[in-house]
């Protein structure tokens, strides 16, 4: 039976190998790609699964919700309320901080970074993660050790075997010296630890000083709680509204506690963290969220490859059914069964995909790198679960693919068949099959088109949309640590000295902000008390001339004035003192003004703060595009009275090119704060990690939509060819009744172009709500063009049309005496 | 003279073997006559009715139609002469499988671009010439072979053609359908059709106004019966 299979697929290949390549080509590119996805898929999906013990690792979330504004989740929490949660909880195990931290090690004037945390000596048993060198238990007990990821032992040292070795850290200007103390292992898959180079002992000095040790409400890291069960989860969820009132209620000017009702704005979420890789799309501070929709997507495009490539080989197998009808027929007068003709088409098919399949796999080993290096992620092929899902593909798509054309050529009356003049084709049913085919592959093709059009305009929209500022000519520099008055000044006198540059300024956001502070204002309108949260922001001399913001009414700081002077920390703590300020314009549409000029001259309070707004600027965005630009309210700090607290210096220049200025400022930067390492950059790039995610997502669409129109179009050709030759002789006789070349041209076209119509009129709709509804997760967006529908449905068409007119002319053309002889 | 052919030559080359189908045809036909053509299997008369009907070019020499001369048209202009002056009956039906009867013969005026109604009235009428207006809807795997080859005849007739070409009309049917057929071509011939028929019968030869015998690719003898 085998070698029966075997040589009826090898006859088939030898006797139409167009159709039998395209067939085999069409699949393996399905399979290729759907495992490639797969695996892409499978890549997010295991998000810190092969952490020991991760069903019971939690994060701690805050939950911020103050009135009249958007909720806020954190991935940071208190440190504060660590020995809180100690005590209260007897579900947790084991907890621990984690103070995300950037190193540097000094070399002969360069600079080399490591990604790491500050942390506690329970870091090793929490995550379960082996040192290779070193003991866990003990390698974080010494204030100065030192634990290495063995790549970073590697970069920094060349050698694995680095215990004991003395190095001085820079973090932020910082110096200390550490031994190192371990060397760990890596963590299989994904995981937020992926990055981790270095671990250390926090520092016993930022435990006593920085308020997110000291105070409720004031957050620097992560704080992650091992549990002794799963699913003692619930239980502690259900009390910890209980807890927050217990411990982070007080008084109104208690600094430490947040006011009496702590609950009403305030809430502790736990994330286990199998669950944060999607969670955290949504979460501030946390950087490897990932769209669980925009991952299922990219799933349901490998899937819908694969279904296309499928359907391609039921399409070409019906097709060519009814070439075999006469070799079934004679089979049939010679004594085959029905049954035993189903097995040999059924087992025909099987071999075919299993060959795709083998090409497929092979696809799928040049694809995924590809794929990888789109996606940024460090997706590999892992055969265990390749070939288990290879093996499921195989025999679902071999069986799909063979069912059809077994059945209907098993199923053919040898009588029927040999009388017939002409081969049958498989009879109205298997025309219709084939067409719809070909409607729901288009339809795939076209929809999927349309999403990679609108993904490619939002991306491009996002990346090159109005800011509210103006990006070009424009450097921003490394977040200052610190308030001290000295250093800023002088490292704004030097700037400012460097040729080139036309102006500095200090602000206390930058593009794509650390850390965000909100204060409430009240305003005492005409229509009743308005209460606003406002993003707080202090701004400099040579701001305004930096980032050309927008003045949309009233007038901005000048430093000849004394009133526009801002507060200092003490004002701002006790809420004393009366200043000018400039707010934008969401500020003056949330506060009830109908035009930024009626907001000029009205004073705002927090407390016994007055502000009053004398001017309006045009929103700036420094926030991701996804998210919208709240109120902002902006003091002013002429450094004459007050110091910035870690100012990030800007800079606009001229005459010369970007990279020359950035290194002439990193050099001029280096002799003031030799500490700190420089990092001019244009905003575009401080906001980068806003749009990669999305533009690289959209390129996995492009890859999708390229693979699925070319696999429609396989599909559409071979039926073109076949349908071509079965169609010659009808065409002889149109031409005998006087149809001309063009009118039969125009008739093949259009029955080939049929389905594609009806694939247009299904994919709209679709694509439709679906790029709705994923526009609607940005705050900044294109809108939703007709245009973008007319281009992928025109150029489906085109090239569909591309496809098929080969085939039409050569019918088209034909001889029709010749045509009519070739029956 | 409506039909002068003069000095006709097909020859089929294929790789190696030079098969010469029509050596050296010299053919006139008047409007309204009704020819027969007769020859042994392979003298060429098929293929001499495929040129008279353009859906073939000979290689060598001229046809010309009512003084004009079709050689030397392109293939668009061939198929406009086609559909304003012909109606070709196939000795093997050549009815389109997918269509209905009324489908098949309508597609003869369909190229015209006549008004469907007007196209409903002169199908309905060619049904009713050959006698199969009660298998309208049937398709043609449903007729037998004698119906089939009335339809042929209905849809070459329908656009009442100046020149009617018919291969072995009555080829492949019995007697009594046989007699039918000529019955409606000599019918047509009297409403004043020219007719080309290829035949292997004497008798249905003997119908005819005149008789060309063929031989190797060649015309022979070509007589007027006697009426
Ligand atoms: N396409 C072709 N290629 C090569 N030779 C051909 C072709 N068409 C016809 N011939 C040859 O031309 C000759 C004339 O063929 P034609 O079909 O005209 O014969 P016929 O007189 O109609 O025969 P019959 O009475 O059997 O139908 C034959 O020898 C045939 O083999
Ligand atoms: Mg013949």
């Amino acid at each position: 039976m085998l070698m029966t299979i075997v040589r009826g697929v090898l006859r088939q290949a030898r006797r139409h190998p167009v159709y039998v390549g395209l067939d085999l080509l069409g699949l393996a590119l399905g399979i290729g790609v759907f495992l490639s996805l797969a695996l892409l898929v499978r890549y997010e999906y295991s998000f810190n699964a092969g952490l020991p013990g991760v069903g019971r690792l939690v994060r701690v979330d805050e939950h911020w919700t103050p009135a009249g504004v958007v909720p806020l989740e954190e991935a940071d929490a208190t440190f504060h309320a660590l020995p809180f949660l100690r005590q209260d909880f007897p579900e947790i195990e084991e907890a621990l901080r984690l103070l995300g931290t950037t190193f540097r090690i000094e070399r002969d004037g360069k600079f080399t970074r490591f990604d790491g945390y500050a942390t506690d000596t329970s870091f090793f048993r929490v995550f379960g993660i082996g040192l290779s060198r070193g003991v866990a238990d003990d390698a974080l007990s010494r204030p100065d050790g030192l634990v290495l990821s063995e790549k970073a032992a590697m970069k920094a040292f060349g050698t694995l075997d680095v215990l004991g070795r003395r190095v001085e850290l820079n973090r932020s200007g910082e110096r200390s010296a550490h031994v190192v103390t371990g060397v760990m292992r890596p963590v299989r898959g994904p995981n937020l630890l992926a990055n981790t180079e270095m671990v250390v002992p926090i520092p016993g000095e930022e435990e006593r000083t920085r308020s997110c040790f000291q105070y409720w409400g004031s957050s620097c890291g992560e704080v992650i709680l091992r549990l002794k069960k799963p699913e003692d989860i619930d239980a502690m969820r259900a009390r910890m509204r209980d807890f927050v009132i217990r411990h982070a209620s007080g008084a109104e000017n208690d600094h430490v506690a947040i006011g009496p009702h702590p609950e009403k704005m305030y809430q502790l979420l736990l994330v286990p963290l199998r669950q944060t890789h999607f969670y955290d799309v949504n979460v501030e501070d946390s950087d490897d969220g990932v769209d669980r929709n925009v991952v299922n997507a990219i799933g349901l495009i490998g899937f819908l490859a694969l279904v296309l490539a499928c359907a391609n080989t039921v399409n070409l197998a019906t097709a060519r059914a009814g070439l075999r009808a006469r070799e079934v027929a004679v089979r049939k007068t010679l004594g085959a069964t029905r049954r035993l003709l189903f097995v040999q088409f059924m087992g025909e098919a099987l071999f075919v995909t299993t060959i795709a399949g083998v090409v497929g796999l092979v696809l799928c080993e040049i694809l995924t790198p590809e794929i990888a290096s789109l996606t940024g992620e460090a997706v590999t092929v892992s055969y265990g679960f390749v070939l288990a899902v290879l093996l499921v593909v195989i025999v679902l798509s071999g069986l799909a693919s063979g069912f059809h054309p077994a059945a209907v050529l098993s199923g053919y009356r040898p009588a029927a068949v040999l009388a017939a003049a002409r081969m049958p084709s498989g009879g109205r049913g298997a025309a219709r099959l084939r067409n719809s085919l070909v409607a729901g592959q288009f339809a795939i093709a076209i929809a999927i088109i349309i999403c990679t059009l609108v993904i490619d305009r939002q991306t491009a929209f996002m990346r090159n949309a109005d800011r509210g500022y103006e990006k070009s000519g424009l450097l921003i520099g490394q977040q200052m640590r610190g308030s001290d008055p000295v250093l800023q000044r002088r490292l704004l006198d030097t700037l400012r000295s460097v040729p080139g540059v036309v102006a500095v300024g200090f602000g206390e956001l930058e593009p794509a902000p650390h850390s965000l502070s909100h204060t409430i204002y009240q305003y005492a309108g005409p229509n009743g008390p308005v209460e606003i949260q406002m993003l707080f922001d202090r701004v400099g001399s040579g701001y305004f001339e930096v980032y050309r913001p927008r003045l949309l009414a009233g007038r901005w700081f000048d430093p000849m004035r004394g009133q526009d002077e801002g507060p200092d920390a003490g004002n701002l703590q006790d809420g004393t003192g009366s200043f000018n300020v400039v707010v934008n314009a969401k500020a003056t549409v949330k506060l009830g003004f109908s035009t930024p000029g009626q907001a000029v001259g009205q004073v705002l309070t927090a407390g016994g703060l007055k502000a009053r707004i004398i001017g309006v600027i045009d929103d700036v965005r420094f926030v991701s595009p996804r998210d919208p630009v709240g109120p902002e309210i902006l003091f002013f700090d002429t450094l004459s009275r007050v110091p910035f607290v870690n100012p990030i210096p800007a800079v606009r220049f001229q005459g010369v090119t970007r990279a020359v200025m950035a290194e002439r400022l990193n050099r001029a930067w280096t002799s003031v704060t030799p500490d700190l390492a420089s990092n001019f950059q244009p905003a575009d790039e401080r906001m980068a990690a806003f749009f990669t995610g999305d533009e690289r997502r959209g390129h996995i669409f492009t890859v999708g939509a390229v693979v699925a129109l070319l696999i429609a179009c396989m599909g559409l050709y071979s039926l073109a060819a076949f349908s071509a030759i079965r169609r010659v002789h009808e065409i002889g006789i149109r031409k005998t009744l006087g149809a001309s070349g063009g009118q039969i041209a125009i008739l093949l076209l259009r029955d080939f172009l049929r389905p594609v119509a009806l694939a247009c009129v299904l994919a709209c709709p679709v694509a439709w709500v679906l790029m709705r509804s994923w526009l609607s997760g940005f705050d900044q967006r294109v809108s939703l063009s007709p245009l973008h529908f007319l281009i992928a449905t025109a150029g489906a068409f085109l090239i569909a049309t591309l496809t098929v007119l080969g085939q039409t002319f050569r019918v088209a053309r034909a001889e029709p005496a010749r045509a009519l002889r070739a029956q | 003279m409506l039909i002068s052919l003069s000095h006709i030559q097909r020859l089929y080359r294929s790789d190696e073997v030079e098969t010469t189908a029509l050596l050296d045809i010299e053919l006139g036909i008047e409007a309204g006559e009704f020819v027969a053509i007769m020859g042994p299997s392979g003298c060429g008369k098929s293929t001499l009715l495929n040129i008279l009907g353009t859906i073939d070019r000979p290689t060598g020499g001229s046809y010309s139609f009512g003084g004009q001369e079709l050689t030397e048209l392109g293939e668009a202009a061939l198929a406009a002469f086609r559909r304003e002056n012909l109606g070709y009956v196939f000795q093997s039906f050549n009815l389109i499988d997918e269509l209905t009867i009324e489908e098949n013969i309508e597609l003869a005026l369909i190229y015209r671009r006549m008004p469907k109604a007007e196209r409903r009235r002169r199908v309905a009428h060619a049904m009713d010439h050959v006698g199969i207006a009660h298998r309208a809807r049937h398709y043609p795997s449903q007729l037998s072979g004698g119906q089939q080859q009335r339809a042929a005849i209905a849809r070459a007739i329908v656009g009442e053609p100046r020149l009617i070409l018919a291969d072995e009309p009555t080829g492949n049917l019995d007697t009594e359908n046989g007699a039918q057929v000529m019955d409606i071509l000599q019918r047509l011939n009297d409403e004043g059709a020219t007719i080309v028929m290829v035949t292997h019968s004497p008798s249905h030869a003997d119908l005819a106004k005149r008789r060309v015998d063929m031989l190797d690719g060649q015309v022979v003898i070509s007589v007027r019966n006697a009426i």
